[in-house]
């Protein structure tokens, strides 16, 4: 016996509802179709082109299905949906970065070569991304196919006033603040680095010697100072402009000048100064790599941020720029 | 969107809530789905049998509808009936569709 368009058409959309609903979908269904048939006969056509009229016009048979038994044909609808993506956004900021730094750093202190470093911290993020948006993505899919308790909300939070944004736009007052704080750090570095050529007073092996080596004042110690004034005209300049693209472009330059140069006379140990080096009882016994790694990783991982705020700001002044115009 | 479709899918929204009224007070004596779709529509009150079969389930598991299969005949055929409390809703809705219509009466005897 071949099955007719029909017990096909009534098969394919019964298996896609629970067994407890299936039985009555089907008699439904078929009492739907047979009436609907039966009228397209009596008005002249042949059995099989009304069947495949009335079949064609009912349309996809999962479709129609979900909705008689009320089923939602979206992964996340608009009552969780803003819950959704909050949260996804608030773990893929918090997580990621602990994630990347976490693995950069063990496999830095293991030893691994600085391209294994890198690419090990991208892989570990990217996978994290993806795990966080499958499984966060997954347990809203499931409460969205969850029915709520009679009268009840589901997790989807009553919207109050507190979750207004602080402002409307990053106003010239928090520029100053930034301008401020950023001018303020940038001096104290610069003070420091003249500072340490007397010693650190703070620390006691260290009263009377220089931290870093003082061979680099012949070069790369100014250097470092013109780089600090250089941020500090940066930042006159961000108070004054907003975040453009070229500013942003600007950043990373002074950050690529300040942390590379720094980066390879520590690794080639002509940053510190081998007198302090020795008043300090270096290496302190296996924890040297470990404490040259943290540093790298540190100053890496300061320059990166600096960068990547650099970009979201840019981004973000720009899109206040485009709402407003 | 052009205006035609404009103005279905404005209609349709007008007429929504009015298919739940006019089944609930339709069904006063038992019928099913088709029989019902045809009595509805030659009394003007169009709806399309894609949204009246799942209406009549949501209906009935709202417990405003009540059904019984009849297999009296060769196809057997789910026969609804409006229950004491799609009564008291038809009663609801009949009300604030009166109050609506005073209301826009009004509302158009003030532009005159």
């Amino acid at each position: 016996m071949t099955a007719t368009l029909t017990d096909r058409y009534v098969w394919a959309a019964a298996r896609s509802v629970p067994d407890a609903q299936r039985r009555d979908l089907e008699r439904e269904l078929r009492e739907r179709i047979g009436d609907e048939t039966d009228a397209l006969l009596e008005q002249g056509a042949s059995p099989d082109d009304a069947e495949r009229a009335v079949l064609t016009e009912l349309g996809d048979p999962v479709a129609l299905a979900a909705g008689y038994v009320d089923r939602p044909l979206q992964l996340i609808g608009p009552r969780y949906y803003l819950t959704w993506w909050r949260l996804l956004k608030l773990l893929l900021v918090l997580v990621v970065p602990i994630a990347a730094v976490g693995v950069a750093l063990g496999k830095a202190i293991s030893g691994a070569p600085v391209g294994d470093v890198i690419g090990s911290a991208v892989v570990v993020s990217l996978s994290v991304v993806v795990h966080l948006g499958f499984w966060t993505t997954l347990v809203f899919a499931v409460l969205e196919r969850t029915p709520t308790a009679e009268g009840k909300r589901g997790i989807d939070s009553l919207w109050t006033l507190d979750q207004l944004p602080a402002t409307i736009e990053p106003a010239r007052t928090s520029r100053l603040a930034e301008l401020i704080a950023a001018v303020f750090f940038l001096l104290v570095f610069a003070a420091f680095l003249v500072w340490q050529q007397f010693g650190l007073p703070w620390v006691p092996q260290l009263e009377a010697v220089p931290l870093l080596d003082p061979a680099l004042w012949s070069f790369w110690l100014p250097y470092f100072i013109g780089i600090i004034g250089l941020e500090i005209l940066f930042a006159v300049a961000i108070f004054l402009l907003g975040w453009t693209w070229w500013l942003a472009v600007v950043n990373v330059l002074l950050n690529v000048a300040f942390t590379v140069p720094a980066l390879w006379l520590l690794v080639e140990g002509r940053l510190v100064n081998p007198a302090a080096l020795d008043a300090m009882g270096w290496p302190w016994g296996d924890a040297g790599p470990i404490v040259v790694t943290v540093t790298v990783v540190t100053i890496v991982g300061v320059a990166l941020a600096d960068v990547i705020d650099g970009f979201v700001k840019t981004w973000r002044a720009g899109r206040a720029r485009r709402a407003a115009a | 969107m052009s205006t035609d479709d404009l103005t279905a899918g404005h209609l349709q929204e007008l007429r929504r809530g009015t298919v739940v009224l006019a089944c609930l007070i339709r069904l006063r004596t038992a019928d099913y789905g088709y029989a019902l779709l045809e009595s509805l529509n030659a009394l003007g009150i169009t709806v399309d049998a894609n949204t009246l079969y799942p209406l009549l389930r949501r209906l009935e598991k709202q417990g405003l509808l009540t059904s019984e299969w009849n297999t009296d005949e060769a196809r057997p055929r789910k026969f609804y009936r409006t229950s004491p409390a799609g009564e008291r809703l038809a009663e609801a809705l009949t009300g604030d569709w009166k109050l609506i219509d005073a209301a826009l009466a009004r509302l158009t005897g003030d532009d005159s």
